[in-house]
């Protein structure tokens, strides 16, 4: 039995030998080392994720390692379950940086820092203490930003990475607020999470309100939880494809974690509006993002807003979980926190593998463009079925890993009207409703992520020279597949963990027996099951049926014969008949128009002789984040305004400054003394 | 020692310092400011001299002599190599600093100065009595007058125009800030003294350097003409 410190240790060691050897390496190899740095660093957190869930990690301090308050390290099954996720999600993107970065698209200090970043990553649901966690917060916010600034000559990805900046800067000043808040109830002020436990009971209604409140935006900023999510969108597609996999499949999930250990585990449970806000915010978020990604026109982009939606459904689930386990429904609040859990594996799962293949088009075709892209699932077929699987996977259908997660939350919600109050009567039809919304808006998103992305003819030149990416890229994203096909019929692998996890959380099997996954998923206290593999077998034997009729009925038919297309005489098919991801979503953008008020440029040039005959028509629209638009530009316009008010003090003169700064001094001895 | 005698001759050192600033408040050659500048110094090492000697403390008595070195001798040496020597001792066509010997056109008068010294003394003993009355001794009761000291070299950097004067203002401020933690605790360990002393001489040099370099490229270092080079 070794300590959750020793393996912290052993998690920076890897991690900064790692970047250390990248930096030493030749730049012909530099590639490989970085990606394999991250594997062994994503190993190293598979192996101390089982370690932490079969609760053989012991919590232990460390000195010497940060100033004044030491460093508190600890692991129970929860923290396990993370760094299982982290640590897979860390193996399969290292794996594909190999391939990704030899084409040359990284340079050496993103690759040396992304080691780093996994290890951050992997330390965090470690952190015992406040100071502990805010550190290795930090470092894993640093280096994201690093690698998200790896393309750095792009103007994009400069204001991507600002955004990024001001908004992780910003959820850590809030996470610290609630914090300190937090830690000043405990005796003596310590700042360890049991002591944090202990301390709940004694804080009052109002400071634990502002403690839930400030961790939420926090954690919920770094979730991508609407309307603190401005930066996914931009950030996560401007990253190089493994890290935007890392950011979004791996990091996002520490948001949740962090709501998880902070408001369920130290805080909770709490009263029944905290369940709320959590459904509200998740309701929103879901709604609203999956609404962006089915507009979308940018392949990563979408990913994005997918990554904020599945968020969005965690929290709703989270938010269902503790709104029914403070009216007293232990057994269904059970079967929501599975679903939450769930699908936060399943969706690092399909997002992993979704975000790998989207990086591969973006790196062999220099598109992200839906608009320019098509025709690759002829140069691309393993990248195009790895995207199909991760699309199954994004919208929640059966054989899909987002499935399970997805049906086990609208269980939780449909059985959660008995829990009784005229509230949750009204509150859980709506959920049961933005849950059925997010799902069908998901399924329109990654229909058109698909269909127009890969299939079909070429819109673009680059879409057109396409190839398969090379074979450490395939393997990774083969471990990648392979992960969401399992998690999809036999969502029991899961049970080892979620059986050792549940216990843990307020929310969780405490007070209840928890829903069986086994092949069938059985809920107990509802009356519903579901089996993914019988599912799959039905659905396979289906399509072999339907195969063996078809050919069975083909006996007869006259042989096939080649013929030109007829195309109302209008020559052959060119791409410029296809779908466009816009014409896609052009139906979804009209009925939302309210939300998403998209700008159009509608240009028609007749001819000077006669305005019937026309000479060029040309058709425009940006669809911008409304949240954006409406909540944030007031707020950054009043900041600008009052930095240009100030900047009138800046005379430039030295003695102006000196003059401040005096007239400071007399101030603060005046007042203080 | 007696304690009349220990009291009687910290009160001088502080009266010393109290004095010397004023005199750089009020004098305009830059040689004469230097000159007071080595006096203060050597006014300020007289405190934890003194205290050492009061109290057998051979600790502090190095600490004091290792600060009568820097701030009496070693800072003000190389300040007066900034300044050019006095009409009549160098060949006319090696002149390149005219007008560097005295404070020009500093941005507030001579008696406006003495005035706003008068007033900061003031405020000092105003401000000071909470810190007095902490524990009351005579060596606390003199700390006034180094708070004093501080305010008077803040007044110098706001209204002297002179790189020279600015560091010699920058330096009446640190002798200020040490009088007031030798006159508050009975000594300040030795790394800090070091660390502050080491920063000192630095900051110093540094500014010596970029004093030299201000006069070959604009022909002067009147500070407010420097003003054009914002943004």
């Amino acid at each position: 039995m070794s300590t959750a410190a020793c393996f912290a240790g052993v998690l920076g060691g890897v991690s900064l030998s790692g970047a250390a050897a990248v930096a030493a390496v030749p730049t012909r190899v530099s590639a490989a080392a970085s990606g394999l740095a991250t594997a062994a660093v994503g190993v190293t957190g598979l192996v101390g994720g089982a370690l932490a869930v079969a609760g053989d990690l012991r919590p232990a301090w460390v000195g010497w390692l940060v100033p004044l308050s030491g460093a508190s390290f600890a692991a129970d099954a929860t923290s396990g379950l993370f760094l299982l996720v982290i640590g897979a999600v860390s193996v399969v993107a290292g794996l594909y940086t190999v391939g990704y970065a030899a084409h040359g698209h990284l340079g050496r200090a993103p690759l040396a820092v992304l080691p780093v970043f996994a290890g951050a990553m992997l330390v965090v649901p470690l952190a015992a203490a406040v100071t502990t966690l805010l550190l290795f917060w930090e470092i894993m916010a640093l280096t994201s930003l690093l690698l998200v600034l790896a393309e750095w000559r792009r103007e994009q990805v400069r204001a991507a990475a600002l955004s990024y900046a001001a908004m992780t800067q910003l959820g850590f000043v809030a996470i610290l607020l609630g914090l300190v808040v937090f830690a000043a109830a405990a005796p003596g002020h310590a700042e360890t999470f049991p002591a944090l436990r202990d301390a709940a009971v004694h804080l009052g209604p109002g400071p634990r309100a502002a403690v839930f409140l400030l961790t939420l935006a926090g954690f919920g900023s770094k979730a991508g939880l609407v309307p603190l999510h401005v930066w996914l969108p931009k950030a996560h597609p401007e990253a190089p494809g493994p890290v935007s996999a890392l950011m979004s499949a791996a990091m996002v999930n520490l948001g949740i974690y962090g709501i998880v250990r902070v408001d369920f585990v130290l805080l909770g449970p709490g009263p029944r509006w905290w369940g709320l806000v959590l459904l509200a915010v998740g309701a929103l978020t879901a709604v609203y993002s999956v609404l962006q990604a089915a507009v979308a026109t940018d392949l990563k982009r979408l990913l994005a807003y997918s990554t904020s939606e599945n968020m969005g459904l965690i929290c709703v689930a989270l938010g269902t979980a503790a709104v029914l386990a403070a009216a007293g429904r232990p057994a269904v609040a059970a079967v929501a926190t599975t679903a939450a859990l769930v699908h936060l594996v399943g969706h690092a799962a399909f997002k992993t593998l979704g975000f790998l293949a989207a990086g591969g088009v973006a790196a062999v075709t220099g598109q992200r463009d839906l608009d320019a892209l098509g025709g690759l699932a002829r140069p691309m077929p393993v990248t195009t079925v790895a995207f199909g699987i991760a699309a199954l996977g994004a919208a929640g259908l059966p054989l899909g890993c987002g499935f399970v997660g997805e049906w086990l939350l609208v269980q939780a919600l449909t059985h959660a009207v008995a829990a009784g109050g005229t509230l949750l009567a009204l509150v859980v039809p709506l959920a049961v409703g933005v849950v059925a919304l997010t799902t069908g808006l998901g399924v329109a998103a990654m229909v058109k992520a698909f269909g127009v992305g890969f299939l079909a003819r070429p819109r673009s030149e680059g879409a057109q020279r396409a190839g398969e990416v090379p074979a450490t890229m395939i393997a990774a994203m083969a471990l990648g597949a392979i992960s969401c096909g399992v998690l999809a019929v036999a969502p029991a692998v899961l049970v080892p963990v979620l059986s050792r996890v549940l216990p843990e959380l307020p929310t969780g099997t405490a007070h209840g027996p928890g829903p069986a996954l086994g092949t069938l998923v059985r809920l107990p206290g509802v009356g519903g099951s579901v089996s993914p593999a019988l599912l799959a077998v039905a659905v396979g034997a289906g399509v072999l049926l339907a195969l063996a009729a078809a050919r069975w009925g083909s006996r007869r038919r006259p042989a096939a014969r080649t013929a030109a297309l007829w195309t109302c005489g209008g020559g052959g098919l060119t791409s410029r008949m296809e779908y466009t991801a816009t014409s896609f979503a052009d139906p979804l953008r009209r009925v939302f128009d309210a939300v998403l008020r998209p700008d159009v440029e509608h240009v028609v040039i007749a001819y000077a002789q006669s305005p019937y005959l026309l000479e060029k028509v040309s058709y425009r629209s940006w669809v911008h984040d409304t949240v954006e638009v409406v909540l944030y530009r007031p707020v950054l316009r009043a900041v600008a305004a009052a930095a240009r008010g100030a900047r009138r003090a800046h005379t430039g003169s030295i003695h102006a400054y000196l003059a401040y700064g005096a007239a400071g001094l007399l101030v603060a001895l005046v007042v203080v003394l | 020692m007696s304690s009349h005698t220990y009291t009687s001759l910290l009160y001088l050192a502080s009266g010393v310092l109290l004095l010397s600033a004023v005199g750089i408040v009020w004098g305009r050659p830059l040689r004469v400011a230097v000159r007071l500048l080595a006096a203060q110094g050597a006014a300020l090492a007289a405190i934890p001299v003194l205290g050492g000697a009061y109290r057998h403390d051979w600790y502090l008595l190095g600490v004091g002599l290792a600060v009568c070195v820097l701030r009496a001798a070693v800072l003000p040496g190389l300040l007066a190599r900034l300044v050019p020597p006095p009409v009549g001792l160098t060949d006319p066509r090696e002149q390149t600093g005219a007008g560097e010997r005295h404070e020009t056109g500093p941005l507030l008068g001579t008696s406006a100065s003495l005035m706003v010294t008068a007033g900061a003394v003031v405020l000092a003993y105003a401000v000071g009595q909470p810190l007095v009355a902490l524990d009351p001794s005579p060596s606390t009761r003199a700390a006034p007058v180094a708070l004093a000291v501080v305010l008077m070299g803040v007044l110098l950097l706001v209204t002297r125009r002179r790189a020279v004067s600015q560091i010699v203002a920058f330096l009446t401020l640190d002798n200020g800030i040490a009088a007031v933690a030798f006159l508050l605790t009975s000594g300040v360990p030795l790394v800090v003294e070091l660390g502050a002393s080491l920063d000192l001489l630095l900051f110093v040099l540094v500014t010596q350097v970029l004093t030299a370099r201000m006069r070959v490229k604009f022909g002067g270092t009147d500070l407010g003409e420097l003003q054009e080079l914002h943004e």
